[in-house]
């Protein structure tokens, strides 16, 4: 028993390092932003006093809020999906190719591999509205993409599945490769077409790491940011606004350092709902399988 | 209290403690320094004797850290006066760091570092806008003792209002900026038209000059609709040119309502009627600059930066551009133009504030902003360099810019700007398009900047 024992310690004095690090790191800027959320701080003014919970009151019938959180769901949702099927569809298109595989491979990084910045700085040319590409193949129009209320969030939910479609498509071109090929000639010799083959084979084969994905993904887009701070700002009248954007001047451009933290909690907050949804999903997955 | 570096013997006694954490340079060493003073003492006496013996030229330099925004123009000026500076104040180095030019990107960099107690930097270039609101949080020296208001004086006056925020001296006007109206002269002149001196006049013209060339392609007047600082600038021009403000003097919050949203229903017009493209409402300065310099519209309200691209060898409206005061409206005001720019401030936590005062007043003075007038696109706070040989000659457009520049309005100055214009923007962005009503984006905004100031006492 003495011999398990120490084994047990051993084990504990080895994974310190990695706790420490994370209470570090992750738990203590963490518990100091929902204490920060307590209070109003606006160190201008220099008002600092212990509030409760008025901030998180205020944004409960804060439309603002409430609009933000609408954009931040809307985005979420679209950009995943389209970056879902266009990703599985582009993986099992380089799965059926012959030639050209690695430039294909490569291309496809290419928009990850970017810097988001220089993605909106690509975008907000290819949106411009006079010199614009995309309004220039469109024949000459003058399409306001992004400043027009009903044209902006889809305009940004476009750029960002551009962005990360790859992600998706390399982690399932990934998997596809694995799928030995004596799968599918057993699926052809039992007569499969294609369509069977990719519902009854590759599909499911792909589920986990499909999961996996999706849970990246949803909490990226929930926490989105860059590509509405660079090309709209947030507008036109707070259209493609989200929370991060809100949370953001909130807490470096108008200093209010408690209401901001609290959006940055209930960002966290919702983050957290959504994996822990996923990751009960996935323990499902498994205990199924 | 500076120690004058180069001088060996007035260094020994009370400055000591002054030097060691120079030398270090880092709080570790400072609180090791404290622990360890005999030890540490010893050490720096036999690094003070070694300096002397080995002359001054071996002793480390006091160091000033110029944080400023990237200079854009044809040539910086910037490196070549602080080298001037240098050689007036012997033992003194000025190491200039750039930040980006976003603007929004300074602020952040500046508020976190000031607000870390950081000593990174001792004199910063800022935004206008920012100066009572840094002011306010205690973040700048306050420059009163070296700065008296005559010194002030030659700086155009909308200049002067930001930088003495609650009777104190907090900075010194550095760069200049005015809404201007672009036009085309050759297309109004081939129309016999003059400069329009309403916005009522400005869209008759456009719907003439629009009628008479048969060119779609041309749009009517470009200004900045994105949702973002700019947008607030060019609502409030146009809320002024109506006869409207956002606080009365009382402290009231658009107490015009009625004139401040028809200063909206203008901007909403000019969309909805077709004199300005719909896509103003995405607009920032580049943006609309551009178009009219590639001769695609008839008027341009942006800054004065752009009379030089307009100029430029390759630009195809050389010689084809005017400047004229931005429109004011029948039965509101005249003119009413928004000023902008930059100024310098001293970190309060500064080591050397002497010094730190010294750069700005010399970066400030009247021989600095001619060197940036002639060498830089730059637009000079001093209202007799317009009317100086040297600088007209590089820039003949100055005379005309400086009547513009006088006639300059200041956002409302206030340590919440910031608060007060990204409150507005949303507001402002639903009513150009048309997602409220300008009647109820002023009310709304009302509502709650009214809740936003009200958190601040």
């Amino acid at each position: 028993m003495t011999a398990g024992r120490d084994d047990a310690r051993a084990g504990r004095l080895m994974l310190a390092p990695a706790l420490i690090a994370l209470a570090v790191l992750a738990a203590w800027p963490g518990l100091w932003v929902l204490w920060l959320s307590l209070q109003r701080r606006i160190p201008v003014f220099g008002i600092e006093r212990f509030v409760g919970p008025a901030h998180y009151a205020f944004l409960a019938v804060d439309p603002r809020f409430w609009n933000a959180l609408k954009v931040t769901l809307i985005f979420t949702f679209a950009s995943v999906t389209l970056e879902f099927l266009l990703g599985i569809a582009v993986a099992l298109a380089l799965q059926g190719q012959r030639r050209g595989r690695r430039l294909a491979v490569a291309l496809l990084l290419l928009p990850w591999a970017l810097p988001s910045v220089v993605t909106g700085r690509t975008f907000e040319w290819l949106y411009h509205p006079s010199a614009g590409l995309l309004n220039f193949v469109l024949g000459g129009a003058a399409i306001n993409w992004l400043g027009e209320p009903v044209l902006a969030l889809p305009a940004l939910i476009a750029a960002d599945v551009w962005r990360t479609m790859p992600f998706v498509a390399l982690l399932c071109y990934a998997r596809v490769l694995t799928i030995a090929p004596d799968i599918y000639e057993a699926a052809r010799v039992d007569g499969a077409g294609t369509v069977a083959t990719v519902r009854d084979i590759t599909l499911p084969l792909l589920r986990r790491v499909l999961l996996i994905a999706l849970l990246f993904r949803t909490l990226d887009a929930l926490r989105a940011f860059d590509l509405m701070f660079v090309l709209t700002g947030g507008g036109p009248a707070n259209t493609t606004e989200t929370l991060t954007v809100y949370a953001y001047r909130s807490l470096f451009q108008t200093l209010q350092l408690g209401f901001g933290a609290a959006i940055g909690v209930v960002v966290f907050a919702l983050v957290m709902l959504v994996a822990w949804g996923y990751l009960r999903a996935m323990a499902r997955d498994e205990e199924a399988a | 209290m500076v120690p004058e570096p180069s001088a060996c013997g007035g260094m020994v006694s009370g400055t000591i403690a002054r030097v060691t954490p120079r030398i270090f340079n880092v709080p570790a060493a400072q609180y090791f320094v404290v622990r360890w003073r005999p030890a540490a003492l010893l050490v720096v006496v036999a690094a003070l004797v070694a300096g002397c013996t080995g002359g001054p030229a071996a002793q480390e330099p006091i160091t000033l850290v110029f944080k400023h925004a990237k200079i854009l123009g044809p040539a910086d000026p910037v490196p070549g006066l602080l080298k001037e500076f240098e050689r007036r104040h012997p033992g003194v180095r000025v190491q200039a760091e750039s930040l980006s030019w976003n603007s929004d990107d300074q602020h952040q960099f500046f508020v976190i570092n000031l607000e870390g107690r950081g000593t990174a930097f001792d004199v910063m270039m800022l935004d206008v806008i920012w100066v009572a609101e840094f002011a306010r949080a205690g973040w700048l020296l306050d420059l009163s003792a070296w700065v008296s208001p005559a010194e002030l004086a030659p700086h155009f006056p909308s200049t002067i209002e930001p930088a003495t925020w609650s009777g104190r001296v907090w900075a010194m006007p550095w760069l200049m900026n005015v809404g201007i109206l672009y036009y085309r002269a050759d297309l109004l002149a081939k129309h016999r038209l003059q400069p329009p001196e309403t916005w009522e006049a400005l869209v008759d013209q456009v719907v003439r000059i629009r009628t008479a060339e048969h060119d779609p392609r041309l749009d009517g007047v470009l200004w900045q609709g994105r949702q973002y600082e700019g947008l607030t600038v060019n609502a409030l021009e146009a809320m002024w040119a109506n006869g409207a403000r956002v606080f009365g003097a009382d402290g009231a919050i658009f107490p015009e309502e009625e004139r401040a949203a028809g200063g909206l229903s203008l901007l909403r017009a000019l969309i909805v009627s077709g004199v300005s493209p719909s896509w103003v409402t995405a607009a920032d300065e580049e943006l609309s600059r551009r178009h009219f310099g590639d001769g695609r519209a008839i008027f341009l309200r942006n800054w004065p930066y752009a009379m030089d691209l307009f100029q430029a060898a390759s630009s195809p409206v050389r010689g084809r551009v005017g400047i004229a005061p931005l429109p004011g409206r029948v039965g509101g005001a005249a003119s009413a133009a928004s000023s902008g720019g930059a100024h310098l401030g001293v970190n309060r936590r500064t080591r050397h504030p002497e010094l730190a005062a010294a750069l700005v007043r010399f970066l400030a003075g009247a021989e600095a902003q001619k060197a940036m007038a002639i060498g830089g696109a730059l637009n000079p706070t001093r209202m007799a360099l317009y009317q100086d040989r040297d600088v007209v000659r590089v820039h003949p457009d100055f005379p005309a810019v400086h009547d513009l520049m006088l006639r300059a309005r200041t956002r409302p100055v206030t340590p919440a700007y910031l608060m007060v214009s990204t409150t507005l923007q949303p507001e402002f962005s639903a009513a150009l398009v048309g997602v409220k009503s300008p009647r109820q984006a002023i009310e709304h905004a009302r509502l709650r900047l009214g809740y936003l100031l009200e958190g601040l006492q």
